[in-house]
């Protein structure tokens, strides 16, 4: 983030609004403007168009009931959503070391705290470009069955928690980290890690320590609860337990992304700098 | 002698109780009688459907401790039918009956696949005998219309997105260079 050390090139009401407002802005210009935020948006398009034709098409697919194929589509959303977050949070603070802007960032009024929010508000704009670009797929998936409000809402929902809880995970990561590789690399692999128990057996699952896997992660958890909504067509309160984890993961990790996260940005990565 | 004939009776007591004791345990679930209403179901597929059950005490006693249990399959192979998903209150633990005395359960369901299905009623003691449970008479569920998409109309979204999207950042990037 470049412009945000320029204050004398701010505007009257970009030097009276909150530091963290102005960061947040200065993001978004930097994500979106400079072409980032729109390529990995075309990425994930592309990505979510293939599953949505497959689910649609593919005769091996198509045992897919019209609530599981939008359900699948939307929780597929939902993972890649949080990984673009993750990826672009694990870059924020390493990045800006590795580019050497972190300096000139450091010297301007915002405080550690108010970078740390505008950085992950401002990684939080590609879920909610990712929702908006899941909607005509999720619309066309699922207007046949009339399940595309809840899938939506669910998906919203669920999507937002999971985001804010990568995105301050990838944060936390970058700030401690000793250089932008190991960043993205560790936030890669725990991302993975929380993917995992997806892949346990469904008997697995179904056991009570499974379940309880499945629980305390946030991305399975919240997974889980979308698909009840959509697949199973359960109330909104039948199944509020499965958001427990989720609301909390995102709770504790963006208050720790922003007090605890916000004191290492510092030139020098790693615990000890 | 007056001892032995109190011990006799006492004998002839505990066996008589012996016998009986099973006899008892059993009119828990001999004596009951399960019908449903109605006899056959017409829904559409993720349709929300209801029906009742009645279950009549037509012993002598009381029934204790019945437990009515909600049981939905497939009638054609290659189904997969997950019970949990079509209700998710299937086990009734019953008040005592008593004698000619009934009492009547709502069974809500949500059909979450399509085809024909067969619902039923089960009720047994919750002592875990080893007496059959009474079972209702089967309900048939018709579950009509698996949707499946048209393919082709999802064509134009697919090759859509992508391209508004890349022309967009393709857009700026050349604005950014001019």
């Amino acid at each position: 983030m470049t412009a945000v050390a320029q204050t004398s090139d701010r505007t009257p009401a970009e030097r009276s609004a909150p530091g963290w407002l102005v960061v947040l802005h200065q993001e978004l210009h930097d994500l979106w403007l400079g072409g980032r935020g729109l390529v990995l948006s075309f990425a994930f398009s592309l990505l979510v168009g293939i599953i949505a034709y497959l689910v649609a098409t593919n005769t091996d697919l198509n045992f897919l009931e019209q609530r599981e194929s939008t359900s699948l589509t939307l929780q597929v959303a939902i993972a890649v959503g949080g990984l673009l977050t993750l990826l672009v949070a694990a870059d924020a603070v390493s990045g800006e070391r590795e580019r050497g802007t972190l300096e000139t960032l450091l010297l301007t009024p915002a405080s550690r705290r108010e970078l740390a929010s505008g950085k992950l508000l401002a990684a939080l704009s590609l879920w909610f470009a990712a929702f908006v670009i899941t909607v005509p797929y999720v619309w066309f998936l699922g207007h046949g069955v009339g399940i595309v409000d809840e899938a939506l809402v669910a998906g919203l929902a669920v999507g937002t928690l999971v985001a804010v809880f990568l995105a301050s995970l990838g944060l936390l990561v970058s700030c401690f980290a000793a250089s932008n590789r190991v960043s993205l690399s560790l936030s890669l692999f725990v991302l993975l890690a929380f993917l995992a128990p997806t892949q346990l057996p469904a008997g697995a699952q179904q056991a009570w320590a499974g379940d309880l896997l499945l629980r305390v992660n946030p991305l399975t958890a919240g997974e889980r609860y979308v698909s009840k909504i959509v697949v199973n067509g359960h109330n909104w309160s039948e199944d509020i337990s499965w958001l427990l984890s989720p609301v909390i993961g995102a709770v504790v990790f963006a208050t720790a992304a922003v007090l605890v996260g916000g004191r290492y940005i510092r030139l020098r990565g790693g615990v000890s700098g | 002698m007056t001892r032995h004939r109190a011990l006799g009776l006492a004998l002839v007591a505990a066996v008589v109780g012996v016998l009986l004791a099973p006899t008892a345990t059993a009119a828990g679930t001999e004596n009951v009688a399960v019908t449903v209403a109605p006899e056959r179901i017409s829904t559409k597929l993720g349709g929300k459907f209801a029906f009742i059950s009645t279950i009549t005490n037509k012993g002598g006693t009381d029934a204790r401790g019945l437990i009515a249990h909600l049981n939905v399959l497939s009638l054609r192979d290659g189904t997969y039918v997950d019970p949990e998903d079509w209700s998710t209150n299937r086990t009734r633990y019953l008040d005592p009956l008593v004698p000619g005395g009934s009492t009547t359960i709502t069974w809500r369901m949500q059909a979450v696949n399509d085809g024909d299905f067969g619902i039923y009623v089960a009720v047994l003691p919750e002592s875990g005998a080893p007496v059959p449970p009474v079972t209702s008479p089967t309900i048939h569920l018709d579950v009509a219309e698996r949707k499946t998409l048209n393919a082709g109309g999802i064509v134009p979204l697919v090759l859509g997105i992508p391209a508004a999207l890349g022309l967009l950042a393709l857009g700026v990037r050349i604005r950014r260079r001019g």
